[in-house]
């Protein structure tokens, strides 16, 4: 057997095992209820629930934020971070997190914000000068 | 309607500039295809011409379009959607640049700027390959101008234009009126953008990104000709150089992200800077298979496989970033305009072409009859390319997994869809291993010789300095154990492997290259490679936390612990914080146009707790947007040492400091209570006592900015708590403006959680106190004193030089101050100064008063005959002297930050390492380069 055929094997060899081992680092979207089923970490995409309390308290713990979101399918639980409040949070559109199900509250390890306004405000400024 | 003031010409211009750029680029590609078809024969020399003279006119065409919307942002045409949305009057002339290339169309004619540089370098020195180097380069261009286009066929539209005018974009009732115009001002450009990252990053990373098409013009026109061999030599100092520059462009990114955004860290496995760093990784594989296919003729099908797929990688990188596929898996912000479908255009056609090509040409191209031996070094660098294909290949796999997602929903749309859940621990876990193999290989293939023919001859030298590199590596690797924590096995292979590249390069640069530093390119970039792992080493697994305070935290949250989970700290103003290796204290802030700035002074302890003497302040700040309704950025401050950086940011603050309609509403809630006091006396609240000690014409204030005609006064207080004797100094203070009104400006005491203000009645006190006074005249020389309520008043002298805080000198003005000692009955004493005064020929007066005593004293005239002054003197009554005070307690704190400090040990390895890995592409880029030319002249 030629020495480029063996290379060949040991690089297909070695992909497939990279493959079947990167596969546990995958896991799939889902919602509360989903997540409450598999007891395993998921992602979670949601919105931020405006009129119930965003409980930050940074004299007492600047490590703790939860607040109520409601996911795609229309659930509202409680979510837990323990990280700092970041400074757009109010006005995210959607939340997308990285947790599990832990009793009634969804504890998240990650939480990405998306904000289309920070970069765009779609509101014309009248200059109030002129008038 | 007919709108008043619209500058419609540089649009049209514009536009029209768009088109003809667009279709010259198409004439260009075309006609140069013909001049590779007629190659040799007489037409193709006519097609060569043309195919010059439509590039040119493409390339004045695409300067006249970027010269156009330059034109418009400079000059702030609000008309415009594009300058409307990313210029605005008060944006400084330096961020037009960024406000350019911010959005897509703007990047994209920086994208088409560099390849038309690009092709015109190639033009004048490629010799024959221009004409099939520059049809493929032209027919990219052609694709990319497709995208600014904005013309419409039906429904569907092609490009978005940078020149819509923004009546056609938006629907908003203004538009109704025809002076639109004059009612609007711009948004302005995000103050995140407004640094000069933005400035240097983009230009930076799109040529390197531009530069990625050169190799695989050059790799479709040898697959097109059949000359697979002869474009090798031409094609490697473009290869090597967009090597360096999209090296240096991604570096600048996490520098950026590392030095001026509060990401905390340079590179996050975000699948924007990995979309960006495949195609790297790719060019370098191409680059190792083109050095063994220069020196062997072995790999030269990987040099073609490899540059092709690095263009299309870019694209697809292109791809992700724009078309808004990436939305829930990256912290990057993205507009979406609707060009995905031509995107996937885009790359479908340089994907197919290069597919095409290899599929039909791939037959004839030459490869030696016999393999590689084992001790050569074309083989140990062709695994390293297998490595590095395997890192690509991983990393676009896990990134692709939205694009996947969406393939898959196509078909199936009940899919939920999959996704990483750590991303930066997958990429971790996998990508350390190709960290520890290219270490190795790049140590041990330097070493070897191509074409090995005498392996037994060479075998001797070969085993030496593996041996040296070996033992140093073994060495090192032990010594850095002790500055490193390591936690895995992993890990220790990885710093060996580091140790070894660093190691072997630089006995390689010792024994070889110094004799010739041109030739030390390799050497110079592997030993870089292996310095970027020990950086990444130290930042990633030691970067730490140092903003916790378990001690003042602990216990307050249930089931909390853990390092990770406690990466802030909350200062509170003016004390002390003990956390891990230092002490914080957060010592105040200061507002300057939208920035706010606090200063953060550390003081290092050591493992007793005592502190070593060494001492920084740190400046993180926050930025407001242009109606200060909320924080928009966040800025780190760094504080550089050589072996680490302490890097800290602003994490959270108050409510009231974030956001001012809060504020004011946290204000009106708080409840005030009235205190009287006279300059001396002590007020006693439900829990605290203050001091009033003085009473000042010119107050301090951190929001106070003096102007001329202000009245102001101030109070001096200390407040103490009953079971404190350490007292808190207050000063509030109160001013009246000319035309505007009074405003006064409260103490706060966060300690104490005590607000004290002045109000207006505390004003109108003073004032009724100056009314009620009945004044006597004293008549004085200088020297003489005399006697008045039992105090002694002595003249001391009269003085030219007037130090009145009310006194504003002007021309023609005579004055004159009385330095007056007043001695009180217990023999303690105070000076004053009232100031007599003639303006415009009229006399004035300015007092002066002991405000502890009540005593007034006016400067009323001068009798010049006989050098006596008259001097009005009064005391004021006991019930007067005293001065509304309010004072509230339980106010709310508002005197605090919340910070987050993490030390990177060891990050500036990872610059070093990366420059020099980038120097070295460098340089063998000019080295190539320098060879070529010589060849042709």
């Amino acid at each position: 057997m030629k020495r480029s055929h063996l290379i060949a094997i040991t690089v297909i060899a070695v992909a497939i095992g990279i493959l079947i081992s990167a596969s546990q680092d995958v896991t799939t979207y889902a919602n509360f209820a989903q997540a409450a089923e598999k007891g395993d970490r998921v992602k979670l995409v949601g919105q931020l629930v405006k009129d119930r309390p965003i409980a930050y308290d940074p004299e007492k713990d600047p490590n703790y934020l939860a607040f109520y979101l409601r996911d795609d399918a229309g659930e509202v639980r409680q979510v837990v971070l323990r990280a700092g409040k970041p400074q757009d949070f109010e006005r995210s559109e959607q939340i997308v997190l990285t947790g599990q199900m832990r009793g009634e509250v969804f504890e998240a390890s990650d939480m990405l914000l998306k904000c289309p306004s920070k970069y765009k405000d779609e509101e014309i400024y009248v200059r109030s000068e002129k008038q | 309607m007919q709108y008043v003031g619209e500058h419609l010409l540089p649009g049209q211009v514009g536009h029209l500039l768009v088109v003809l750029s667009f279709v010259s680029a198409l004439l260009a590609s075309f006609s140069y295809f013909w001049a590779t078809r007629r190659h040799g024969l007489p037409e193709g020399a006519g097609w060569l011409q043309l195919g010059r003279g439509a590039f040119v006119v493409h390339g004045l065409a695409t300067l006249g379009v970027i010269g156009a919307l330059f034109f418009i942002l400079v000059n702030k045409y609000y008309e415009y959607q594009y300058a409307w949305a990313n210029v605005s009057d008060d944006l400084p002339f330096q961020y037009t640049f960024s406000a350019f290339w911010k959005e897509q169309q703007g990047s994209f004619l920086l994208w088409s700027f560099w390849h038309i540089v690009l092709g015109l370098v190639l033009m004048l020195r490629a010799g024959r390959w221009e004409s099939p180097v520059l049809a493929v380069l032209s027919l990219a261009e052609a694709f990319i101008g497709s995208m600014i286009l904005g013309l419409y066929f039906g429904e569907y539209r092609l490009g978005v234009s940078p020149f819509d005018l923004l009546r056609h974009t938006m629907d908003a009732p203004i538009f109704e009126r025809a002076d639109y115009l004059s009612q609007i001002t711009g948004n302005g450009l995000n103050p995140l953008l407004q640094n000069y990252w933005m400035t240097i990053h983009p230009p930076t990373l799109f040529l390197g990104f531009a530069s990625t098409l050169v190799p695989f013009s050059y790799a479709v026109a040898g697959l097109w000709t059949g000359e697979h061999r002869e474009w090798l030599k031409p094609a490697l100092p473009w290869a090597l150089f967009s090597a360096a520059i999209l090296g240096l462009g991604i570096l600048m990114g996490g520098a950026w992200a590392y030095v001026a955004l509060s990401f905390g860290g340079y590179w996050a496995w975000d699948p924007v800077e990995n979309t960006s760093l495949v195609p790297w990784i790719t060019l370098v594989a191409g680059i190792h298979a083109h050095l063994i296919a220069r020196n062997t003729g072995y790999s030269i099908r990987s040099v073609y496989a490899f540059y092709l797929i690095t263009f299309v990688l870019v694209l697809y990188s292109t791809y992700l970033t724009r078309s808004g596929i990436l939305g829930d898996s990256s912290a990057h912000a993205f507009t979406e305009m609707g060009l995905g479908a031509q995107l996937i255009a885009f790359i479908g056609a340089f994907a197919a072409l290069a597919i095409a090509l290899m599929a039909v040409r791939g037959k004839g191209i030459p490869a030696p009859p016999q393999e590689e031996t084992i001790a050569s070094r074309e083989f140990w660098m062709f695994v390293g390319v297998l490595v590095l294909f395997f890192s690509a290949v991983l990393i676009t796999g896990a990134t692709s997994l939205p694009v996947w997602n969406k393939l898959v929903q196509w078909f199936k749309p009940d899919y939920v869809g999959a996704a990483l859940k750590d991303p930066v621990a997958h990429h971790n876990r996998y990508q350390l291993w190709i960290g520890v193999f290219v270490g190795l290989l790049t140590g041990v293939a330097q070493w070897l010789r191509y074409r090995e023919r005498h392996a037994e001859v060479w075998r001797r030298t070969f085993t030496k300095h593996m041996f040296i590199a070996l033992v140093g590596a073994g060495v090192l690797t032990a010594l850095n154990a002790l500055w490193l924590d390591m936690y895995a096995w992993q890990h220790f292979a990885l710093l060996f492997a580091a140790m070894f590249a660093v190691v072997a390069n630089a006995d390689y640069l010792v024994v070889f290259a110094r004799k010739n530093l041109r030739q030390a390119g390799s050497a110079l970039s592997h030993m870089g490679f292996g310095l970027l792992l020990l950086g990444i080493l130290g930042t990633g697994l030691n970067k730490r936390w140092i903003s916790s305070n378990t001690f003042a935290m602990e216990g307050l949250i249930e089931g909390m612990g853990g390092e990770e989970l406690n990466r802030n700290v909350l200062l509170l103003k003016e004390a002390p914080m003990p956390i891990r290796g230092y002490e914080a204290t957060y010592l105040g802030d200061t507002l300057e146009r939208q920035t706010r700035t606090f200063k953060v002074r550390f003081r290092k302890r050591d493992a007793q707790g005592n502190f070593t003497g060494e001492e920084f302040v740190l400046h993180p700040n926050v930025m407001y947007d242009r109606r200060f309704s909320q924080v928009v950025a966040s800025n780190p401050s760094t504080k550089h040492y050589l072996t680490y950086d302490i890097f800290t940011h602003i994490s959270s603050l108050p409510k009231a400091e974030l956001d001012p309609e809060f504020a004011r509403q946290q204000e009106d809630s708080i409840r005030f209570e009235t205190y009287e006091a006279a300059i001396g006396d002590t007020i006693f609240t439900k829990k605290h006592y203050l001091v009033l000690d003085d009473y000042t014409k010119a107050p301090q204030h951190p929001e106070y900015r003096p102007e001329k005609g202000d009245l102001a006064f101030g109070l001096k207080l200390r407040a103490f708590s009953l079971n404190d004797t350490a007292g808190h100094s207050a000063a509030p203070m109160l001013y009246l403006r000319p035309k505007q009104g009074a405003f006064t400006l409260p103490a706060q005491i966060g300690a104490l959680q005590m607000r004290v203000r002045l109000t207006e009645a505390s004003l109108a006190r003073l004032l009724d106190a100056d009314n009620a006074l009945q004044y006597r005249t004293l008549r004085l020389k200088e020297g003489e004193s005399v006697g008045f309520e039992g105090y002694r008043v002595h003249l001391v002298r009269l003085n030219r030089r007037v130090e009145h805080p009310h006194y504003d000198a002007q021309d023609g003005d005579l004055a004159v101050a009385a330095q007056l000692r007043i001695t009180a009955p217990d023999s303690t004493s105070a000076e004053v100064a009232p100031v007599f005064l003639i303006r415009d020929s009229r006399p004035l007066n300015l007092k002066d008063e002991v405000a502890q005593w009540g005593l007034h004293f006016r400067f009323e005239n001068i009798d010049p005959n006989t050098a006596t002054m008259t001097i009005l003197a009064a005391k004021a009554p006991e019930d007067l002297q005293r001065i509304p005070i309010e004072i509230a307690e339980n106010a709310p704190r508002s005197d605090y930050i919340v910070l987050e400090a993490i030390v990177f040990p060891g990050i500036n390895l990872v610059w070093l390492g990366s420059l020099l890995m980038l120097l070295g592409l460098g340089l063998s880029a000019w080295n190539r380069w320098a060879q070529r030319s010589r060849l042709i002249a």
